[in-house]
């Protein structure tokens, strides 16, 4: 270690005691973040030592990256600069759960796995269920903005989140919203904490609602030819009084890795639809009937209800979409575009015939009707990188002049050092601009990781 | 205002879009609220450019800028509390689409909350959130208030339901927020403008989500002898996983005084009205509703009525939406409040309030979301005699300190406004309002827009300083 390391160490050690400070470089390379190594890791074990590491940091003007469970650090742009890892994984407490109120007050680093089993405990359940659920933490599903497939039904964490404390750039403590379900009392500055990258402040506290657990649920799947015929069930769906958890869409490459990854057998030529329905056995049947004779209406090759077993698998497999398709190539490169219905059918025409002429295999799962995760699976070599990031650049062109928000989740860094995987930024950017300088005035919070260059 | 200055605007927006004489002044004093400040000009724009101009306009002349919509607010929030211009968005009251495919419409700020959903009706949509004062009141002050109603306990508030929104920033540059999808890549600014009361930009534009109606909507109404069984009800209803798409409660004087006008049908010599919507597919609406009956039974409820049709359904909404009508008439002025606590705590709040109640002297009615905990205690008062105004107010803000000590937040949905901008130091540390201080000035640096409102003014104005509980709020600090 150099003397500029060891004086920085020892002084980290002060701050939060010497277990509790990693600088060895078989620690450190757990928290890389593209391809950059902080030169140390620090696990803070109050919120006062998250205050004082930003303060340290802020005065000794050290980029800091909040880190979690470390499940999404692939999002956002490589980092300018890159001191000091804040680990938050020791802040893990369940601080106030009220199962009669619904309502929820954890510290950022529990996992979602080990909530909700506490959740469960009492009949209940936060909605988010995630990627990597055993490994993912609610700091950051929220930074990360961590998409669910029950986001239908339930919205995302802007729909769930009351209130949070956190630490700005400069140290301080703040904290907005409450812990009751509704309230309007001041500022929700939390709501910019939602996907933010940790670029604005380290979240501490995080106050949700919770749900009751629904008595019985069950999952649909409707095969199709095409994907037209896909959308229109779907469509059908979104104009019926059903009122599903989960209405998503597999391609049939998607369908072909969940198989590939769940040894199942779901139809591998077949575009998928797949609808999970809860509530009691009256309610199931009602949808069973109704989406059945809506996917004849669509033109659906088969129409099947799956078992207890196989609908958590798939439900699984829906949440694991974006790593199971980097399971398939580390050089997946995985769009998330936000997209109107309308929009659907010319958004995934244009993604047809740029696979098609970049011959790039693509696998696509599209959410709730809104939110389209489009995986580019080229083969794992350099090679194929030109022809990926041709692809990329030109779809990110398509969807960013035909009005859907694109963004790119996870990429080789070959593809972030030739794009930005952020559309440009609009009319907003002065005031985005302002209120990071807010939050965060000496820029050391995950800096260049954000859109526009934050 | 010097003269100059209305002629501008007149230049600017017409004759008709601008008022100044002394009368018409004395009309914008007031909103939903027991708050008064008078402007010195009211303007009406009719288009997004007006609105750029009038901002260019007040920041040449230096005038501070305050938006209204219809004016319904009940927390002083659209009254100008340091003069200037009141810019009134009532001519900005167009739906300019209905994009029913999508399921999204996007409006001008001062289209009636209500008109919306009437027009969107025809493709089965409706806009969600539904103040008492749908009917006149508009989105961009919903938007404004981030404003709930009695259907947000099982659908959200306005924030749950606006994708986008183009505002005027007070440098008068026009900016967008978010869009017509389901989610931007970048801050949810969006999700920050809402609420913010008028203080950060002004709303020229907003995207909604709308839902579809529901294919079946049953309606109860359960009747205590007991307030404590009526509000373990509610606790239970939740517990068994139910969450109802209304759950509305009226406390033994209130019933009272509402059934005197309304006739709604509540016996008078019963302590509590519980009035309960459930909606959704047939079969869910139908099992809930039997679920929630054999609940209210086993707490003891002495009747539960389920309205058979459209009419009764109306007739058992009917007295809780005129409810505050009905309290107009037993007493010259009401103060209504809004607090919020965890509805487990509901028994022992309405005890306390009970408690301030008498030692003020004031009879206090109780009407409120209880499925969220929403409170809305109406203190009956006169005020026409200041001496009781000043103690109406005390009382009203012992009931908020009782709130937040109990849990829960200064305003579940009528927002913070110049009513409770001094009692916020309850719920935030200076430096929680001082990082909100920041946030506004990135927005509107100067404090043109809406001045006076949401934080408690600076030191020296003769501001109560008031201790934060603990427990209360975001953080555990």
């Amino acid at each position: 270690m150099s003397q500029v390391a060891e004086s920085l160490a020892s002084r980290l050690a002060e701050l939060v005691g010497a277990g509790r400070v990693h600088t060895g470089p078989k620690s450190l390379a757990a928290y890389e973040v593209d391809g950059r190594r902080p030169s140390a890791a620090l696990l803070p074990s109050s919120v006062a030592e998250v205050a004082e590491i930003l303060c340290f940091a802020s005065a000794e003007r050290l980029a800091v990256i909040p880190i979690g469970g470390r499940t999404h650090l692939h999002i956002g742009m490589p980092p300018h600069r890159y001191d000091l890892a804040l680990d938050v994984s020791a802040l893990n407490r369940v601080l106030a759960y009220e199962p009669h109120d619904l309502t929820l007050g954890v510290e950022p680093g529990i996992t979602y796995a080990e909530l909700d089993r506490n959740l469960r405990e009492k009949g209940q359940f936060l909605p988010l269920a995630p990627p990597f659920a055993e490994r993912a933490t609610l700091g950051g599903i929220v930074a990360a903005a961590a998409d669910t497939p029950v986001r239908y039904a339930h919205g995302t964490a802007k729909d769930l989140l009351l209130g949070a404390e956190f630490v700005t750039g400069e140290g301080v403590i703040s904290k907005s919203g409450g812990r009751v379900v509704k309230n309007v009392t001041g500022y929700d500055l939390h709501k910019l904490l939602i996907g933010s990258l940790g670029t604005l402040a380290v979240i501490t506290r995080l106050n949700f609602r919770t749900f009751p657990l629904p008595p019985l649920q069950r999952m649909f799947v409707a095969t199709f030819a095409d994907p037209l015929g896909a959308m229109a069930f779907c469509r059908a769906i979104m104009q019926s009084p059903l009122q599903p958890r989960v209405v998503d869409v597999l391609n049939p490459r998607a369908a072909g890795l969940f198989a590939a990854y769940s040894g199942g057998n779901l139809g591998r030529d077949s575009w998928l639809a797949v609808v999970e329905a809860a509530g009691h056995e009256k309610v199931l049947e009602r949808h069973a009937r109704d989406l059945a004779s809506m996917s004849r209406e669509a033109q659906a090759a088969e129409f099947i209800a799956l078992d207890e077993d196989q609908r958590e698998h798939l439900f699984g497999c829906l949440c694991e979409f974006s790593p199971i398709a980097f399971g398939a190539t580390s050089a997946a490169t995985v769009f998330r575009i936000a997209a109107l219905p309308s929009a659907l059918p010319a958004l995934l025409e244009e993604t047809r015939k740029l696979a098609a002429r970049h011959a790039l295999d693509c696998a696509i799962l599209i959410r709730a009707l809104g939110v389209v995760y489009l995986a580019l699976l080229p083969p794992a070599n350099p090679e194929a990188y030109p022809e990926l990031v041709n692809c990329s650049r030109e779809l990110m062109t398509f969807c960013v002049t035909s009005g859907v928000a694109p963004m790119i989740e996870r990429c080789p860094l070959e593809i972030k050092n030739a794009l930005d995987i952020w559309p440009p930024p609009g009319t907003e950017q002065e005031i985005t601009q302002r209120l990071k300088h807010v939050f965060d005035p000496h820029r050391i919070l995950a800096p260049g990781r954000f859109r526009g260059g934050i | 205002m010097q003269r100059t200055i209305i002629r501008e605007l007149e230049r600017l927006l017409g004759s008709s879009g601008v008022l100044s004489s002394p009368e018409d002044l004395l009309l914008y004093e007031y909103d939903g609220s027991v708050e008064e400040a008078g402007p010195d000009a009211i303007v009406f724009p009719r288009r997004k450019q007006d609105v750029v101009e009038i901002v260019k306009l007040a920041n040449r002349y230096d005038l501070s800028i305050v938006g209204r919509g219809a004016g319904t607010g009940l927390s002083g929030g659209a009254l100008a509390r340091e003069g200037g211009i009141v810019l009134a968005f009532s001519r900005m009251n167009h739906i300019l689409e209905i994009d029913a495919e999508n399921q999204r419409a996007v409006v001008e700020p001062g289209v009636v909350n209500l008109d919306l959903s009437r027009a969107a009706e025809k493709y089965g949509l409706y806009f969600a959130p539904d103040p008492s004062s749908q009917k006149s009141c508009t989105i961009g002050g919903n938007v404004s208030e981030n404003s709930g109603g009695p259907h947000t306990l099982a659908y959200g508030v306005t924030s749950n339901h606006v994708t986008g929104l183009e505002v005027v920033m007070p440098d008068a540059k026009v900016i967008r927020l978010g869009g017509r999808a389901m989610e931007t890549p970048g801050y949810d600014l969006t999700g920050l403008m809402i609420g913010s009361e008028g203080t950060f930009a002004l709303v020229t534009e907003v995207t909604v989500r709308l839902l579809r109606l529901p294919e079946d909507v049953r309606t109860l109404l359960a009747i205590y002898d007991s307030l404590g069984d009526a509000t373990d009800s509610v606790v239970d209803i939740t517990a068994r996983g139910i969450i109802p798409a209304a759950c509305e409660m009226l406390d033994g004087w209130t019933l009272r005084a509402v059934e005197a006008y309304v006739h709604a049908g509540f016996p008078l010599d019963s302590a509590a009205v519980l009035l309960m919507e459930v909606e959704g597919v047939r079969e869910a609406a139908e099992t809930q509703a039997d679920e929630i009956i054999e609940v209210c039974r086993r707490h003891n409820a002495r009747e539960v009525r389920r309205a058979r049709d459209a009419r009764e359904r109306a007739l058992l909404w009917k007295g809780r939406k005129e409810a505050f009508g009905a309290v107009g008439r037993v007493s010259p002025s009401y103060y209504v409040l809004d607090g919020v606590i965890p509805r487990t705590k509901l028994t022992p709040t309405l005890l306390r309030i009970e408690e301030i109640a008498k030692r003020y002297g004031f009879v206090i009615g109780n009407i409120f979301h209880a499925g969220d905990g929403n409170l809305h205690p109406l203190i009956l008062f006169d005020h026409r005699d200041r001496d009781q105004f000043r103690r109406a107010r005390a009382a009203g803000a012992e009931i908020m300190q009782l709130c937040v000590e109990m849990g829960g937040t200064l305003t579940g949905e009528h927002g913070v406004g110049m009513e409770k901008n001094e009692l916020m130091p309850l719920m935030f540390t200076e430096t929680d309002l001082d990082l909100m201080r920041k946030v506004r000035a990135a927005f509107n640096p100067v404090g043109r827009l809406n001045p006076g409102k949401v934080l408690p003014l600076g030191k020296g104005c003769g501001e109560t300083r008031l201790q934060p509980f603990p427990q209360s709020a975001g953080g555990n600090a």
